[in-house]
């Protein structure tokens, strides 16, 4: 779709900026330019999405397999493994046989992806958690990896601005690891959760808070509060979640300074010979797979950590013959995805609480900031650490023994289950990586990635100590049968991988300055996930945001000077 | 890449994506409107109610045979049989199974039918009948056996050494049916009493200030 922007054939202009990607980060991006001015294109893979396609309110047994279909697994065995991908949904997610890429056979990664205006924001878990210098100035405390070159005091004003527009429900809790932010009202913890945080607090010293999530309790910047019915990730009809389509994306498309292109898969930077300057990008349309080209004075990637990262692969030119703005080589190093897999789970016989199918469904949970490695807890064996996300609450008990009348009871009495699963640093390594690989291509003809991942010693050492953590505090709680998992799931459970356009100080190391332009060609910019120094173990889409924010803000000021 | 790099590699994998499997399910979705594009919505998506599917007059089993229908039937009645809410049979439970089965691998579609084998051969050995012939009794007879895992002696290790194989079969069935059961309308609106509202207000917490949470 090419849009006609005051009448004019969209593509006959140069724009300020070109913004690839209309997620978390795109978004930001065409938001925070267009308001300032500038004459956005903001291009996206997929095509418009409408709030008539919510389905949040659907019961499941108006789906013809009742949320269980067997046929999504046939176009989509690995967005599959999402849980957010179902049977009310999946045509959000991409299709695999149309979007393909490789990983060695040993080296298993899950790559989820939506391309649809707003991407994963329409389905993200909306947890949002501040990083500290705890993550950011890692290396310098414990001799691992790289500071980022970005300090906590530097991104915190531009935290605050992301918060207070998207609306982070949220307890302050002065936690050294986890820096309080702009929060509307808490949402509430159930009796478990409580029972939970006081034993926790008592015996280990430990926080347990109520999540931070991007979902409000209180009309906020003109959207309405949560109305508790549960399944954000079908979408919601009050726009009560963050996703980008209804808040960023709109408000700089009201700018009039914003041109949406849908449907523009784009390949690959276009460079002016000669210059070292890019001129724009070229995408293919999804439908009618025709090539056309878009320029702008600026390309600010915002594609998602590993398709920003193809899209500068795929951009080789002779100056930079293995992708663009990587003369440092770091470009597709150090791939990240939170550790995930370890954590425990029991139930709490004490509460008598019977499940209730007519309860407001909270969309949130509670969390525990990392406590491992922290300036005041004792050195572990292993670095950096992990936070929890959990919950507890009455359930209906679909494991009931036995069959007949007395299934059917024990169905109903219920069971208080609990359960805590952590999200560990990962930490950044060269040899995690991403490359070209030259005989696969999607469906649009463009060459597909080769993700070569896996987890370290150091991630194994994380879920085991999660694991045994997690039972200890589960048992403190009083909880009863309690099953521990340590395990390491597959690099992408997570989906917060991140890493691999890093941002660094030094040009021969990093691909980015801590401004988020490549060091090589200074109208290139990457301002999503990619930038990422370190993981921490908090979400990182909060993180992402800000960084965001902060580049635009940079960039904006140069435009103003004339310096683009 | 070159441009010219591109256009040949987009039409001809255009050409290859129509050949893969999956691509002629798009057969089957809706067209968008004047369009000719698949409309991308999900049925969901597009507000496709199916509740009211399996209750069609004439209805017959697609994956099942007759046989193994009419055991189906038997079967999830005695597991979650009508009480003072409606039963399996009712929940149209057997039609729901056969739906999912005939969209479901073969493994799977196998898996199903060898446990439902299982227990007509239990009930051949035991009974010499077929279990949907057996009278009420000996129906609870052969299903008590598989209900409850074996508890073999701890002192010889019995319970650890040998699957307990008609448990795995019953709890496979068992799982199916429940699943169906606890999904369909009758299920979750009158057993486990759904009011067909979204909203039940803002989610309230603890209410036991007082640390004591009876």
């Amino acid at each position: 779709m090419s849009v006609n922007y005051q009448g004019q054939d969209v593509l006959q202009q140069t724009y300020d900026a070109v913004v690839v990607g209309s997620g978390a980060t795109g978004g930001w991006a065409a938001k925070q330019l267009a308001e300032a001015g500038l004459k956005v294109a903001l291009l996206e893979a997929g095509r418009a999405v409408s709030p008539n396609e919510f389905t949040e309110h659907m019961p499941a047994y108006k789906l013809k397999y009742r949320d269980q279909s067997p046929e999504i697994v046939r176009t989509r065995p690995i967005q599959k493994q999402c849980y957010a991908c179902m049977e009310y949904n999946y045509e959000w997610f991409v299709n695999d046989l149309e979007n393909p890429y490789s990983t060695p056979p040993d080296k298993p990664f899950t790559w989820q992806r939506l391309r649809v205006l707003g991407g994963r924001s329409l389905v993200w878990g909306r947890q949002s958690y501040r990083m500290s210098d705890n993550d950011f100035k890692a290396a310098s405390r414990d001799g691992y990896g790289d500071d980022w070159p970005v300090s906590y005091a530097e991104l915190a004003p531009y935290y605050d601005i992301v918060e207070k527009y998207v609306g982070i429900t949220g307890a302050a809790e002065g936690n050294e690891m986890l820096p309080d932010g702009q929060f509307l009202p808490p949402m509430k913890m159930s009796c478990g959760e409580i029972v939970l945080r006081d034993r926790v607090k008592a015996k280990f010293g430990h926080t347990v808070t109520i999540g931070r999530a991007a979902v409000l309790t209180q009309v906020h910047n003109g959207r309405a509060a949560c109305h508790y019915c549960g399944p954000c990730e079908r979408g919601c009809i009050t726009f009560s979640y963050f996703s980008s389509p209804f808040t960023t994306v709109k408000d700089a498309l009201k700018s009039g300074n914003c041109t949406l292109i849908t449907n523009a898969v784009v390949s690959h930077v276009d460079m002016d010979d000669g210059t070292n300057k890019a001129r724009g990008v070229t995408y293919i349309d999804r439908l009618t797979r025709q090539v056309r080209e878009v320029r702008g004075k600026t390309v600010i990637l915002c594609a998602q950590a590993l398709e920003s990262t193809r899209i500068l692969l795929n951009s080789s030119t002779r100056e930079y013959p293995n992708g663009l703005a990587n003369s440092s080589g770091a470009l597709g190093r150090y791939l990240m995805d939170h550790v995930v897999g370890g954590g425990a789970s029991g139930h709490l016989p004490d509460l008598k609480t019977l499940p209730n199918a007519n309860e407001p469904q909270r969309p949130n949970g509670i969390y525990i900031p990392r406590f491992r490695n922290t300036p005041s807890s004792n050195k572990s064996k292993f670095l950096r650490g992990y936070g929890y996300q959990g919950g507890a609450g009455a359930e209906f008990n679909f494991s009931a023994e036995g069959y007949g009348a007395s299934l059917k009871k024990g169905v109903k009495e219920g069971v208080y289950r609990i359960s805590l699963g952590a999200f560990g640093e990962s930490l950044a390594r060269w040899d995690n990586y991403c490359e070209i690989d030259r005989d696969l291509k999607d469906a649009w003809g463009i060459p597909a990635l080769r993700i070569s991942m896996t987890h370290g010693d150091n991630e194994a050492a994380l879920m085991e100590d999660a694991g045994a953590s997690a039972a200890e505090m589960l048992d403190a709680a009083g909880a009863k049968d309690i099953r521990v998992q340590t395990r390491v799931e597959m690099p992408g459970m997570a989906i917060h991988e991140v890493g691999t356009v890093r941002m660094g100080n030094d040009p021969k190391k990093s691909v980015l300055d801590a401004f988020n332009q490549t060091h090589d060609v200074k109208n290139v910019f990457v301002m999503d996930g990619a930038s990422f120094v370190s993981s921490g173990c908090q979400n990182p889409t909060l993180t992402m945001m800000a960084v965001t924010v902060r580049a635009c803000e940079r960039l904006i000021e140069r435009f103003r000077k004339s310096e683009i | 890449m070159k441009r010219r790099e591109l256009i040949r590699g987009g039409v001809l994998a255009g050409a290859v994506a129509a050949l893969q499997p999956g691509a002629g399910m798009a057969q089957n979705t809706p067209q968008a409107a004047g369009t000719g594009q698949p409309s991308e919505l999900t049925p969901a998506q597009s507000g496709v109610d199916a509740a009211k599917d399996l209750a069609a007059p004439g209805w017959k089993p697609r994956f099942l045979d007759a046989h193994q229908n009419e055991t189906l039937i038997v079967l999830s009645d005695l597991i979650i049989p009508a009480t003072d809410t409606p039963g399996a049979k009712e929940a149209l439970v057997n039609r729901y199974i056969d739906l999912l089965l005939t969209a479901e691998t073969s493994e799977v579609q196998r898996r199903f039918l060898n446990s439902l084998g299982y227990l007509d051969g239990e009930s051949m050995r035991r009974f010499k009948a077929a279990f949907r012939y057996l009278s009420r009794d000996d129906q609870d007879d052969l299903l008590h056996g598989m209900a409850y895992p074996r508890n073999g002696s701890k002192w010889t290790g019995e319970a650890e050494a040998k699957p307990d194989v008609g448990h795995e079969h019953f709890e496979a069935l068992k799982k199916s049916i429940m699943t169906a059961y606890y999904s369909s309308q009758v299920g979750v609106m009158q057993e486990l009493g759904w009011d067909g509202a979204f909203t039940h207000g803002i989610f309230q917490g603890c209410e036991h200030p007082g640390g004591d949470h009876k």
